[in-house]
C-alpha cells in the first residue's frame, strides 16, 4: 500500500463520517414575529439520559400546533433550572444546593423575541415567590447545626439584590426541631411563609416528631419581622418542600392545602387527611369551621399541588397512595372551595400513561388553566375548561418535558 | 486476509496445537550483552545458514527453534557496536545459552536505518493496537505523567486546573475509569490521591504503554476503552538522577532517582518526588458583588485558593538477576498531598476555604522471573494502601472571584460543612504467567484480585452512625489467553472472567414507629464473561496490518459506588457495570527514504458498542458529580499519524483523532415516541482534536561537544457543544483551542551529565478550557536543571 492511498483512505474515512453529520444547527431565534403581542414562555428539558436545562421556548397559542426543542429555544446553562415570573420579566434561576448560581433575567422584546437582560448571581434558594414589585426568595438550612434561612429581597427592575437577612428557624419549631418553609405567598401586605419541622440530623434529616401539625410564620414587608405564628392541628404542614400550599382568592381570604405527607425516618407518618383550611382575610388564625377534606371528597387521594383559577376553583393535582413526601400525582380535579366541591376532570390522558405532570404551570385571564403533560407519546400543553372540569389537548412539545409554562408582554 | 476468518483460524489453531509439531525440535539461546556485561534491549541475532533473524528482548536474550542441524554461524549486531559472528560447530556440544559481547564501535556513528526493532518497536509490532510512548526522551521536560500522555493520538487528558488538579484520560471516546492506568502492569486503582497522574514526575517512568480498545490478558483487568501501563525505570546498575524545575506561579518540582545494585545482585531503590504550586493563575470570569448579586463581568483575576503540594517517597529493596529471581524487591511508597479546592464543578462556584488533603502509605512486593522452567515467565505483585483522606469545609463564608467574603454566623461550610476522613483499606494482589510453548505457541493466564473496605469517620460528629456502615468492595478479574506466532503474522484469543461483590448497608425503619433506624446488609454479586481476539499481518517488513475484537465489561469503582468522600463525587451504589463490543482495524507503515530520511505512517479505524455506558453526571443537587448508567453509545472514527526524520537532526510528526460518539439510546425511560437526541453527537466530550510537533537537535556552536535540542508542540481542539448539538437555536460552545508549547534543552558537562532545559507552555496566552469551562493556565515558564549518572 502507499502512502498517497493511505492519505486517501483517510480523507475518505474523515468525509464519511462527517458527512452524515447535522450538528451545524443555524436556525433564527426563539419564533417572534414583526407584530409586538404577548408570547408563551415554555420551559421544556429534553427527554435525555445526559442531564440538561431547559430550552426556552416562545408559542403564540397554547391550544394547537406543535414546537421542538430541536434546534429552536434559549440554550440554558446548568442542567435544574426553576422560574418564577413578577413584573413582566422571567428569572430562571439555578438550583444548586450550597452553591450560588447565576440567575438570567428574560423579556419580551419589541418584535416578541425572548432576550437576556441580564445575569445576577444568587444563592441557591428553596423558596422564591413574588412580593410586590421584588422577588422574595429563601435559603433553607436543613442542618441542626446551622438553624437559619437566609432571605433575598430581589428587586426586578434592576435585577439587584437590594436586601437581605437571616432568620432563626428553630426559633419557628418545637423544641429539637427548626421550620423548613414550603414556600410564601404575599398575603395583603403581609408575606406568610407555611412551614413543616425537620430534625435536621441524625440520620433523618427531613423527618419529623411533629406529622400532624400545620404552621405558618407571618412576616412583615419589607422588613420580614416575625409577627406571629399560625398553628393548626386538624391537618399536617401546609404546601410540601419547594411547592406553594397557599393561595389567596378574590375577597383577600388564604386558601391552605396540605397533602398529608409528613415523614419520621423515611416513613409517611401524619394521621391527618390532606385537606383545605382558610385563614379569613384581615384575621391571624385558622378559621375553626371551615376545613375541606379532600381524601373524603375525592375517595382516598391525596393533593400534591394546586393553581388557582378564580372564583374558588382550583385545579388541583392529586394522587392516590401516599409512599413518599416528593411524590407527584397524576390526576387532575377542580375544586370550588366555597361549594366544597371535588370534580374529576375528564380528557386527561390515561393516567397510566401520563408520565409527569408539570407543576410549573399557567392561568389565563379567561380562567383557563394550561398544564404541562408528558406522556408516553410526546409532551403536551393541555387546557383545562374549570367550569366543566374538562380538559383538551393543545400543544404539542416534542421531544421535552414542560417544566414550566408562563406569559409575557412585549417591552415598549 | 479476510478478518473474518480470524476466529476459524484461532480455532483450527487450537485444534492443530497438539499434534502438528514434530520431535526433532532444536534450541538455540543466548543473551547479548555489551562490554560492562548490560543485556542489550534490540540487538539483532541471525543464524546465517537459515537466513532466520532475532531480536533480543529487554534481558538480552534471543533464542531459536528448529530443525537445526551444525554448523552454524551466528552473527550479532546492534547500533553503535561492531559486529559479532561466531560459529556452533557441534549443537550437542555447545554450551548454551550463549554469551555474547558487542564491543562498542569506536567511529563516529552516521546515522543508521534501523533495522532491528527496539522494545519500544517490539510492543507496537504486537497484535494489539498499542502506541509506546519513549518517556525517556521527555525526561527533560517538567511534565508529569498525565501532559505526556495529551501528546498521544488519540489521548486528550481532561483536567480542572493547573498543578494536581484532578486529570481524566479520553481515549478513543471513553474516559475516566474506563480506561484503567497500569503501573509496571499493577492496576493503579485507589492509589489514593498521593500517587496519580498529576503529580507523578516523568523521569519515573521508562516507557508508556498505551493500549487502544482490545487489552491483552496480561494487564488482567476490566480496562473497557484502552489502558496505559506506565513501565518504571528497573536499572539493573548504579544510577543516579537528580533534577529540579522552578516556573510561573511559584511552582517547583523535584525529583531523585537513585540505585545501587551490588555485584551480588542486592539492590536498594528510591524515588523521590515533590511538587509544589500556587496555582495562581489568571482565570476571565465574571464577579459577583456578594451583596447585590450584581456581576461584574469578564474580570481578569487570580486565582487565590489553589495551593497544591505533594510529596512522595518511594523505596524498594531487594534483589535482581538472581537465578530464583529477575526482580524481587519489597517495597513502600509514603507520600502525602494537600489541595485547596478552588472551584466546583463549574467556574461560577469559587471557594476560599475548602480544601482535601491525603496520604499514601503502602507496602508493596514484586516478583519477577523470566524462564523460571524453560519458556515460563511469572511474575507476582502485591500491594496494600493504608493511607487517609481527609476532606475539609467547616469555613462558614461566601466568597467571590475577589478574594472578598461575607462570614456568616455559627457551624456551616462553603459548600456543606464537613470534616470527614477515611480509609479505603485497599489492596492488589496480581499474578500473571506466561508459557512460550514453542517457537510459536504461548498462553498467558493472568489474575488481579482487588479489595476494598472503607471506614469513614465523621470529625464534626462521632456519633454519626451513618458513616460507622461497611462499604465494601471485593473484585477479581481472570483471564486467559493464547497466542499463535507465525513469521510474518500472528493471532492471539482470550477469554476473561469478571467477578465482583459489594457489600455495603442501606438504612430504613424496622418498626414503622418514630425514631427507628437500622441498617440493611446489601450484597451484590456480578459476575460475568468476555472474550476477544487479536492479528497482525505483516505484508511487508514495512507494512503492518492488524485487527482486534473484543467483548469487555468494566465494573464500577469503590469512588463510584461510595463516592470520594466529598470532594467531588457523590457515592451510587446501584451502578451497574457496562459493556462494549470493541472493533479496531489497523495500519502502519514505514518508508525508508533515501540518504537516512524515516517516515512513519500509521492510522487506526475503530467502532464501539456500549452498553449502559458509566458516564458522570450532576446530582440533584447540582454539588456533586454522581456516576450513572446512561445511553447506550456508538463510536465510529480514526485516528491518523504521520511522522518524519532525518538521521539524528530533525523529527517531526503530527496526529489527528476523529470520534463520532453518537447517542444510540432510542426511547428513553417508558417514552414510546423517538428520542429528540437518538443519534445526536454525545454533547460536552472533544470530538476532532490532534498534536504536532517537531524537535531539531545540533551541536552547540560554543562548544561542539554540547547538545542542543529545540522542541515544540502543538495542541489543537475543535470546538465542541457543551449540551446536546440538536437542541436550541442559540448555543454554549467549547470555542477552538490551539496551544503553543516551546522547549529549549542543553546538555553540557564532562560527561554530557547535566542538563538544562527551558519551556514555555501556552506560548501565545490563549484562553484555554476544559471540563465543562473550567479554565486552565495562560502562557507560563519553567526551567529546569538535571543531572543523571549511570
Amino acid at each position: 500500500m502507499k502512502k498517497f492511498d493511505f492519505y486517501f483512505l483517510a480523507m475518505l474515512a474523515f468525509s464519511s463520517l462527517t458527512g452524515c453529520t447535522d450538528d451545524d444547527v443555524d436556525n433564527p431565534g426563539t419564533g417572534g414575529g414583526e407584530e409586538a403581542t404577548s408570547r408563551y414562555i415554555i420551559a421544556a428539558t429534553p427527554v435525555a439520559s445526559e442531564g440538561v436545562a431547559d430550552y426556552l421556548l416562545t408559542a403564540s397559542d397554547l391550544t394547537e400546533g406543535s414546537i421542538s426543542t430541536t434546534g429552536n429555544g434559549v440554550e440554558q446553562d446548568g442542567t435544574y433550572r426553576y422560574y418564577v415570573t413578577n413584573n413582566n420579566k422571567f428569572f430562571s434561576l439555578l438550583y444548586g444546593q450550597g452553591n450560588p448560581g447565576a440567575v438570567t433575567t428574560y423579556q419580551l422584546d419589541d418584535k416578541g423575541n425572548l432576550v437576556m437582560l441580564s445575569n445576577f448571581q444568587s444563592e441557591t434558594v428553596q423558596a422564591f415567590a413574588p412580593v410586590n414589585d421584588d422577588v422574595l426568595m429563601m435559603k433553607i438550612s436543613r442542618s441542626a447545626d446551622s438553624p437559619v434561612a437566609n432571605w433575598y429581597r430581589l428587586d426586578t427592575e434592576t435585577s439587584q439584590i437590594v436586601d437581605q437577612g437571616q432568620i432563626n428557624t428553630a426559633e419557628l419549631a418545637p423544641e429539637g426541631e427548626q421550620a423548613f418553609f414550603s414556600w410564601m405567598t404575599q398575603v395583603g401586605d403581609k408575606v406568610y411563609a407555611p412551614f413543616f419541622t425537620v430534625k435536621g440530623c441524625c440520620s433523618d434529616t427531613f423527618g419529623t416528631a411533629y406529622p400532624d401539625q400545620a404552621w405558618i410564620a407571618v412576616y412583615s414587608y419589607p422588613e420580614l419581622e416575625l409577627e406571629t405564628i399560625i398553628e393548626d392541628d386538624r391537618t399536617s404542614f401546609i404546601g410540601r418542600y419547594f411547592t406553594n400550599g397557599l393561595s389567596v382568592d378574590e375577597a383577600g381570604d388564604a386558601y391552605a392545602f396540605s397533602s398529608g405527607v409528613a415523614a419520621t425516618n423515611g416513613v409517611i407518618s401524619s394521621t391527618k387527611p390532606s385537606a383545605v383550611t382558610r385563614i379569613n382575610s384581615g384575621e391571624r388564625k385558622f378559621d375553626e369551621t371551615y376545613l375541606f377534606d379532600l381524601e373524603a371528597a375525592s375517595g382516598g387521594a391525596y393533593v400534591t399541588n394546586h393553581i388557582y383559577a378564580g372564583n374558588g376553583n382550583f385545579v388541583v393535582t392529586m394522587a392516590e397512595e401516599k409512599t413518599s413526601a416528593y411524590a407527584t400525582g397524576n390526576k387532575i380535579a377542580v375544586i370550588n372551595v366555597y361549594d366544597e366541591t371535588f370534580e374529576w376532570v375528564t380528557g386527561m390522558p390515561s393516567e397510566e400513561n401520563i408520565l409527569s405532570i408539570t407543576t410549573n404551570n399557567y392561568v389565563s385571564e379567561d380562567g383557563t388553566v394550561h398544564i404541562g403533560v408528558t406522556t408516553e407519546e410526546s409532551s403536551y400543553v393541555y387546557n383545562i375548561n374549570v367550569a366543566s372540569a374538562t380538559a383538551s389537548q393543545g400543544l404539542e412539545v416534542q421531544g421535552g418535558n414542560i417544566t414550566a409554562i408562563s406569559k409575557l408582554d412585549p417591552i415598549e | 486476509m479476510q478478518y473474518t476468518n480470524l476466529p476459524w483460524i484461532f480455532l483450527l489453531c487450537c485444534m492443530l496445537t497438539g499434534t502438528v509439531f514434530s520431535q526433532n525440535q532444536r534450541h538455540i539461546s543466548g543473551v547479548v550483552v555489551d562490554s560492562y556485561g548490560v543485556p542489550l534491549n534490540g540487538a539483532t541475532v541471525i543464524l546465517k545458514e537459515l537466513s532466520s533473524g532475532k531480536v533480543t528482548n529487554g534481558q538480552g536474550e534471543f533464542s531459536f527453534f528448529g530443525n537445526f542441524s551444525g554448523p552454524l554461524t551466528i552473527e550479532a549486531s546492534f547500533i553503535g557496536f561492531g559486529t559479532h559472528t561466531q560459529s556452533i560447530q557441534n549443537l550437542n556440544t555447545e554450551n548454551f545459552p550463549l554469551k555474547i559481547i558487542l564491543k562498542e564501535s569506536s567511529f563516529e556513528l552516521d546515522a543508521v536505518t534501523l533495522s532491528a526493532k527496539s522494545r519500544i518497536q517490539e510492543i507496537e509490532a504486537l497484535a494489539f493496537n498499542v502506541e509506546v510512548v519513549n518517556a525517556e526522551e521527555l525526561h527533560n521536560t517538567t511534565l508529569d505523567i498525565g501532559h505526556a500522555l495529551n501528546r498521544v493520538s488519540g489521548i486528550r487528558i481532561r483536567e480542572d486546573g493547573g498543578v494536581g488538579s484532578r486529570m481524566n484520560i479520553s481515549m478513543n471516546g471513553f474516559r475516566g475509569n474506563q480506561v484503567k492506568i497500569f503501573v509496571d502492569g499493577i492496576p493503579m486503582e485507589n492509589f489514593g490521591s498521593s500517587f496519580q497522574l498529576n503529580n507523578i514526575p516523568i523521569n519515573l517512568a521508562k516507557r508508556i504503554e498505551v493500549y487502544k480498545g482490545v487489552v491483552p490478558v496480561g494487564l488482567g483487568a476490566d480496562a473497557l476503552g484502552g489502558a496505559v501501563n506506565i513501565v518504571t525505570n528497573s536499572f539493573d546498575k548504579n544510577h543516579l538522577d537528580l533534577s529540579y524545575s522552578y516556573g510561573s506561579f511559584n511552582t517547583h518540582r523535584s525529583n531523585l532517582n537513585a540505585g545501587y545494585v551490588s555485584e551480588s545482585g542486592f539492590t536498594v531503590q528510591l524515588n523521590t518526588y515533590q511538587n509544589y504550586s500556587d496555582n495562581n493563575y489568571k482565570v476571565k470570569v465574571d464577579v459577583a458583588d456578594l451583596n447585590t448579586g450584581q456581576y461584574f463581568p469578564n474580570q481578569n483575576v487570580e486565582r487565590f485558593n489553589d495551593v497544591y503540594h505533594n510529596e512522595t517517597v518511594i523505596g524498594n529493596i531487594g534483589v535482581v538477576n538472581k537465578s530464583y529471581a529477575d526482580r524481587l524487591l519489597f517495597g513502600i511508597t509514603l507520600g502525602q498531598n494537600y489541595n485547596e479546592i478552588q472551584t466546583g464543578a463549574r467556574q461560577v462556584s469559587v471557594y476560599g476555604d475548602r480544601h482535601s488533603r491525603g496520604n499514601i502509605i503502602m507496602p508493596s512486593f514484586k516478583y519477577q522471573k523470566k524462564n523460571l522452567i524453560e519458556g515460563l515467565d511469572v511474575t507476582l505483585n502485591a500491594n496494600y494502601n493504608l493511607g487517609k483522606e481527609e476532606v475539609v469545609d467547616t469555613v462558614h463564608r461566601r466568597y467571590n472571584w475577589f478574594g472578598e467574603f461575607i462570614e456568616y454566623e455559627g457551624p456551616g461550610g462553603e459548600l456543606s460543612n464537613r470534616h470527614t476522613e477515611f480509609e479505603n483499606n485497599n489492596g492488589i494482589v496480581t499474578a500473571s504467567v506466561d508459557y512460550k510453548i514453542d517457537e510459536r505457541h504461548s498462553l498467558s493466564v493472568s489474575n488481579v484480585y482487588n479489595m476494598f473496605d472503607r471506614e469513614t469517620s465523621n470529625l464534626l460528629n462521632a456519633n454519626d452512625d451513618l458513616y460507622a456502615q461497611p462499604q465494601q468492595t471485593n473484585k477479581n478479574i481472570f483471564g486467559a489467553g493464547y497466542q499463535f506466532e507465525e513469521e510474518n503474522w500472528s493471532i492471539t484469543g482470550f477469554a476473561k472472567n469478571y467477578n465482583q461483590v459489594n457489600i455495603f448497608d442501606q438504612s430504613y425503619n424496622p418498626t414503622g414507629n418514630y425514631g427507628d433506624v437500622a441498617y440493611r446488609r446489601n450484597k451484590d454479586h456480578f459476575n460475568s464473561f468476555g472474550y476477544g481476539f487479536a492479528g497482525t499481518y505483516f505484508f511487508t517488513d514495512d507494512f503492518q496490518v492488524k485487527a482486534s475484537f473484543e467483548k469487555s465489561y468494566r465494573l464500577p469503582e469503590p469512588n463510584e459506588l461510595y463516592g470520594d468522600g466529598g470532594i467531588l463525587f457523590e457515592g451510587n451504589s446501584n451502578l451497574k457495570p457496562e459493556s462494549s463490543y470493541n472493533y479496531n482495524l489497523g495500519a502502519g507503515y514505514w518508508i525508508d527514504l533515501y540518504e537516512s530520511h524515516l517516515v512513519n505512517i500509521g492510522g487506526n479505524i475503530f467502532y464501539r458498542d456500549s452498553k449502559d455506558f458509566i458516564r458522570p453526571v450532576l446530582n440533584q443537587n447540582q454539588v456533586y458529580q454522581v456516576m450513572d448508567n446512561l445511553s447506550d453509545v456508538t463510536n465510529l472514527g480514526f485516528e491518523a499519524e504521520a511522522r518524519y526524520s532525518f538521521k539524528n537532526l530533525f523529527s517531526a510528526g503530527a496526529n489527528l483523532t476523529y470520534q463520532n460518539l453518537r447517542n444510540n439510546t432510542q426511547f428513553e425511560g417508558a417514552q414510546t415516541q423517538e428520542s429528540v437526541v437518538y443519534r445526536d453527537r454525545i454533547p460536552n466530550i472533544p470530538y476532532l482534536y490532534g498534536n504536532a510537533d517537531m524537535a531539531f537537535n545540533f551541536k552547540s556552536p560554543l562548544n561542539t561537544s554540547h547538545p542542543v535540542s529545540i522542541g515544540y508542540n502543538l495542541l489543537y481542539v475543535h470546538s465542541f457543544f457543551l449540551y446536546w448539538p440538536s437542541l436550541g437555536s442559540s448555543k454554549l460552545e467549547v470555542p477552538e483551542q490551539l496551544s503553543h508549547d516551546l522547549n529549549l534543552t542543553y546538555t553540557f558537562g564532562k560527561e554530557q551529565n547535566f542538563q538544562f532545559t527551558l519551556e514555555c507552555r501556552n506560548l501565545t496566552d490563549e484562553n484555554l478550557y476544559d471540563n465543562f469551562s473550567l479554565q486552565k493556565p495562560g502562557r507560563n515558564f519553567s526551567g529546569k536543571i538535571r543531572y543523571t549518572f549511570k
